[in-house]
């Protein structure tokens, strides 16, 4: 949550408290730079999360940042900047504020690696058990520790997804009722390496596999889609833990 | 009244605001604001990820409008979002009802002996 404490008191004309706010406006050229501007530029590089959600986010907070500063405007705030610099003061701290922002890239996050460990690994799934398939009907040339291995690798998958499709409901309709817990989005990048680990695998394994069996192209177009998945996954559960950790 | 008390109602308090319409942000920073005649100041930084993530659960929905020369977003209550308002507001009415009759027991109704 945020931070606590006590704040300075807040009278009608405090004025400019927070940063640079009312010293920036000699320049001639461009608009100066108000405290507004400094303010999301300070959010911006102190959150982390997928990009679109996070200009979504800081684009609202830009509109409701101009709004309160138009009504401060409205209200008699002597000149653009001490509007500005008033808007941001009611907004609050970057620390004050922050990790409740944060909070909500992070679960963004966890929500977008989640969707693919629960919808990608699932496909991949049927497609081994394809190729497993018609490596069998073609005489059953994959070797049994390609079996034992893509059987472990399945049970493993398969309780990702579980946990996956969890984490997803955990942070939607569910939270309504019950907190998201606060560790969710960790085990969901877990999850997510886990998935990307056991795909690698796969992915080697079945090039192996191509290389041994007679239908070689449907293990190496398997391999290949295992492979694409891997790469995409692991680069999203990476995210993930980064965002896990900074919203702690 | 700032601070842990206002969030710990924070949730009902956006739902409550959008009760007539769709608003944006900011209009429902001023909403809670009026209403409470001043009283509640909401940090307003607080109340956008708030928004978010009742957004997440199904409570509001939103959508990028145009209002006046800027495009804004507005948030809706959804079916799930006006029954969850009604769930807090008799939560409220309880809590508040408990607390009136011990702290004042003067004006509490009397139980039937």
């Amino acid at each position: 949550m945020t931070a606590r404490g006590p704040r300075a008191p807040r009278g009608p004309d405090s004025g400019a408290d927070s940063g640079a706010a009312g010293a920036s406006g000699a320049a001639p050229g461009p608009p100066a730079r108000t405290a507004v501007d400094d303010h999301l530029a300070a959010l911006d590089a102190a959150l982390s999360g997928p990009a679109r959600a996070k200009s979504r986010m800081l684009a609202e907070v830009r509109d409701g940042l101009a709004d309160a500063a138009a009504a401060h405007t409205d209200a008699g705030a002597p000149t653009r900047a001490d509007a500005a610099a008033r808007a941001v003061r009611d907004f609050g701290t970057v620390e004050e504020v922050g990790p409740a922002f944060q909070r909500e890239l992070t679960i963004v996050q966890a929500r977008q690696t989640a969707r693919i460990v629960a919808l990608i690994v699932p496909f991949l799934m049927a497609c081994w058990y394809l190729v497993g398939v018609t490596a069998d009907d073609a005489g059953g040339r994959l070797p049994a520790p390609v079996h034992v291995l893509a059987a472990n690798l399945g049970g493993l998958a398969a309780l990702a997804a579980l946990l996956a499709a969890g984490s997803l409901a955990a942070t939607g309709a569910v939270s309504r009722r019950l907190a998201t817990p606060r560790r969710l989005p960790l085990v969901v990048a877990w999850t997510g390496t886990t998935a990307a680990v056991a795909l690698a695998v796969s992915a080697l394994t079945l090039s192996a596999g191509a290389v041994l069996a007679q239908d070689w192209p449907v293990s190496a177009l398997a391999g290949a889609l295992t492979l694409v998945a891997h790469t995409r996954l692991a680069a999203s559960a990476r995210a993930c833990r980064r965002c896990a950790l900074l919203a702690r | 009244m700032r601070g842990d008390p206002v969030r710990g109602h924070l949730d009902g308090l956006l739902l409550a605001a959008l009760e007539d319409g769709p608003l944006h942000g900011y209009a429902i920073i001023t909403a809670v604001q009026q209403r409470s005649a001043g009283t509640l100041e909401l940090r307003t930084g607080t109340v956008y990820p708030a928004l978010n993530r009742l957004e997440r659960a199904g409570l509001l929905r939103s959508s990028w409008e145009s209002v006046g020369e800027r495009r804004r977003r507005c948030y809706a209550l959804t079916d799930a979002g006006r029954r969850a308002l009604a769930d807090e507001r008799t939560a409220w009415r309880e809590f508040t009802s408990a607390i009136g009759s011990v702290l004042d027991p003067a004006r509490a109704p009397r139980p039937a002996t």
